[in-house]
């Protein structure tokens, strides 16, 4: 087994190569092979597996990539990531991946699938509409058809189409890397010393830029090695991020919020990979109803849902309370719509509900945190030492 | 451990590394500094010189980490790898002011790289405050740079201004064309005390700016790095009956620049208890 420091910078090299050198490798080593680049937030990555492809995770360049071409297409109120992405497409990072999925989540994403037409980056272009309507027998049919046509997509590539059991095959790996994923976020709930979020962060990540097998494989040692004692408790406040699923932040603002005496015990940074909750069903005649249907009962609250029935605060809040965490940080990109207009609505609840919070706006490629280290580090003293405001100096 | 217990509070501020050990007395609320260390950084890693500073008060003291029942930081606490929690510099400047002073109603932090004036209430707690910005003519490593040029030791600084009879203060806002001015200063023939006096003065009108717009209640304490300077004291206290025409009472103590290492160790006793009684809650 290999060192868990080793592992670390491994996927850390992996989550941050621009060059998507490992996603090229595996194209490389064989015949027919399809590489699917997706932006955030979440993308059914089992179907691209199943139909002989990879799927290839695009979360922007952060602050590894300078914006020169990029600025040139986005007004100066559109917030950062679709800057840096066509940045990356520009200086040819992304001439090995076939085609590109755009989630639904937002306008901008939405204008950046029609510029990826526009200059015709990759074989294909898919803008994917998710169901906003929970019925299985509408929503859950509607997605169905917008995975078949990805599908159709790869089949012009390399002719496959899946079959069952190749689906059903992928869906029982995205499983098995969702349920470790889970595990060490379990682990971090109570011992949070083990594993810095930032680790964390580099571990998730990479999975979107590497086979899930091989993925899979690291995450079994990972959780190998957190399963003991190790690290060093600190007196922290544990808290829930939220706003943060598009646009990532830079991994030294992720690393500022814990330095400035927090534990994050819950994200939304990668929330593609933990968007379903629980297993999907692996054994069924019908895996895209199955991925449909885990789609719409399993899946974790987003600013891309809008399910009246089911309250994003009331998830968010029993996020906080299942995990044990003290109070929330809203941390929103700049210029995010979905984040910033989810914002209020949280904070409304939360003043009801008493879940203390904080709120302040980033962009991908900022490197200067001491205004969100105060902030994050009054808001952190301010709950240790002024919780039952009881505090009396002797 | 028991009653009272130690506790370090490190504060890795831009220039120095400053360490207290403190004697944390929960019965009585009498807390002592045991001893205090302060390194200066130069171009050291500061990781390195957090370590030499903590092994010197342990060794010191003939303790050990585990000695130690809160080994709280302050300031870039990231440089302090085994400590026990962080506390934002703010929280731990305004107690570190209420331990020197504790009828302070606000408490002026002057460090190396701003200076940052801080209501509290009776309880140690930030009600509100206001700070310079980036600016390094408003700081302590200003006074160090021009004590430099003018070959001073930076405790002669404070000695030599209340020597001025005349005191010339730079007419640049910016740090760089204020050093500029001291050149020119010295070249017309002022003496040191009125030189240095007159740059206590330029930062010192910044600091009574920051209490008006603070609406600052008095007594002030001063703490920070320069808040052990006596000529920056009497500037303090000169401008602010000038401009403002009231009579501030400031207050300053000889260990000024421990203040956020003192707060983080007060701090941390007193997190030390509550943490115990929460795990006790828990058992019972």
């Amino acid at each position: 087994m290999k060192e868990l420091n080793e592992l670390i910078e491994t996927c850390k090299n992996y989550a941050f190569d621009l060059n998507f050198t490992k996603a090229k490798e595996w194209k490389e080593a064989k015949k027919d092979r399809v590489l699917v680049g997706y932006m955030p937030i979440y993308f059914p990555r089992e179907i691209i597996h199943a139909a002989g492809g990879m799927p290839v995770g695009i979360f922007g360049g952060g602050d590894n990539k300078q914006i020169i071409k990029g600025d040139a297409y986005y007004q100066s109120y559109i917030c950062h990531i679709p800057r840096s992405i066509m940045e990356i497409a520009l200086d040819k990072h992304m001439e090995h991946i076939d085609g590109f999925i755009f989630p639904s989540i937002c306008d901008v994403i939405r204008n950046l699938s029609g510029v990826f037409k526009q200059q015709k980056i990759g074989k294909f272009v898919k803008y994917m509409d998710f169901p906003q309507n929970f019925l299985p027998e509408i929503g859950g049919v509607f997605y169905q058809q917008e995975m078949e046509h990805v599908l159709k997509y790869i089949k012009e590539i390399n002719g496959k189409t899946p079959s069952t059991d190749e689906l059903n095959h992928s869906i029982s790996l995205y499983n098995r890397n969702r349920s470790l994923i889970e595990f060490i976020y379990k682990i971090r709930q109570e011992f949070p010393w083990r594993l810095s979020i930032e680790d964390v962060y580099n571990i998730v990540r990479a999975g979107t830029v590497i086979p899930v097998e091989e993925h899979n494989s690291i995450l079994e040692e990972i959780c190998e090695h957190i399963k003991e004692n190790i690290g060093m408790p600190q007196d922290k406040i544990k808290v829930v991020v939220s706003g943060a699923f598009c646009e990532q932040p830079s991994l030294g603002l992720i690393r500022a919020i814990e330095e400035a005496g927090c534990y994050v015990v819950d994200d939304d940074y990668m929330l593609g990979s933990r968007m379903i909750l629980g297993d999907i069903d692996a054994s069924s005649n019908n895996p895209l109803e199955a991925i449909a249907h885990a789609y719409i009962n399993q899946s974790q609250y987003s600013s891309s849902i809008y399910d009246v029935h089911n309250p994003k605060e009331n998830r968010l809040a029993k996020i906080v309370k299942d995990r044990g965490a003290d109070g929330v940080i809203f941390a929103s990109a700049s210029f995010c719509d979905p984040s910033l207009l989810d914002a209020p609505i949280f904070q409304n609840a939360f003043d009801k509900m008493g879940i203390r919070y904080i709120a302040f706006q980033y962009s991908e490629n900022i490197n200067q945190y001491k205004v969100i280290k105060e902030q994050v580090g009054t808001f952190s003293d301010s709950i240790k030492l002024w919780e039952d405001d009881t505090t009396v100096l002797a | 451990m028991t009653n009272p217990i130690y506790t370090m509070g490190i504060d890795v501020g831009g220039s120095y590394v400053k360490g207290v050990i403190m004697k944390y007395d929960d019965a009585t609320g009498d807390h002592k500094i045991v001893d205090k260390q302060t390194e200066k950084i130069r171009k050291r890693d500061p990781k390195d010189v957090v370590v030499d500073a903590v092994e010197m008060l342990l060794e010191r003291n003939q303790l050990d980490y585990k000695d130690i029942a809160y080994l709280a930081s302050t300031g870039e606490g990231e440089m302090v790898i085994r400590k026990t929690g962080h506390f934002y510099s703010m929280t731990t400047h305004a107690r570190g002011g209420k331990f020197f002073n504790p009828e302070a109603k606000t408490v002026v932090d002057m460090g190396g790289l701003y200076v940052r004036a801080i209501k509290v209430d009776e309880k140690g707690k930030v009600m509100d405050y206001k700070m310079t910005g980036q600016c390094a003519s408003g700081s302590g490593q200003f006074i160090e740079n021009i004590s430099r040029y003018l070959g001073l030791a930076i405790e002669e600084v404070g000695p030599m201004s209340l020597k001025a009879d005349n005191p010339e203060v730079p007419s640049g806002i910016c740090a760089v064309l204020a050093e500029t001015d001291v050149i020119n200063l010295v070249s017309k023939g002022l003496s040191t005390p009125n030189i240095v006096k007159g740059i206590n003065l330029s930062i010192a009108g910044r600091v009574v700016k920051l209490l008006g717009s603070l609406k600052a209640e008095s007594p002030i304490a001063l703490v920070g790095g320069m808040g052990m300077n006596t000529g920056m004291i009497q500037a303090v206290e000169e401008l602010s009956r000038e401009k403002k025409k009231v009579d501030l009472v400031f207050t300053s103590n000889p260990d000024a620049i421990y203040s956020g290492a003192v707060g983080a160790a007060l701090w941390g006793g007193y997190r030390y208890y509550k943490l115990k009684e929460k795990e006790a809650a828990v058992v019972a």
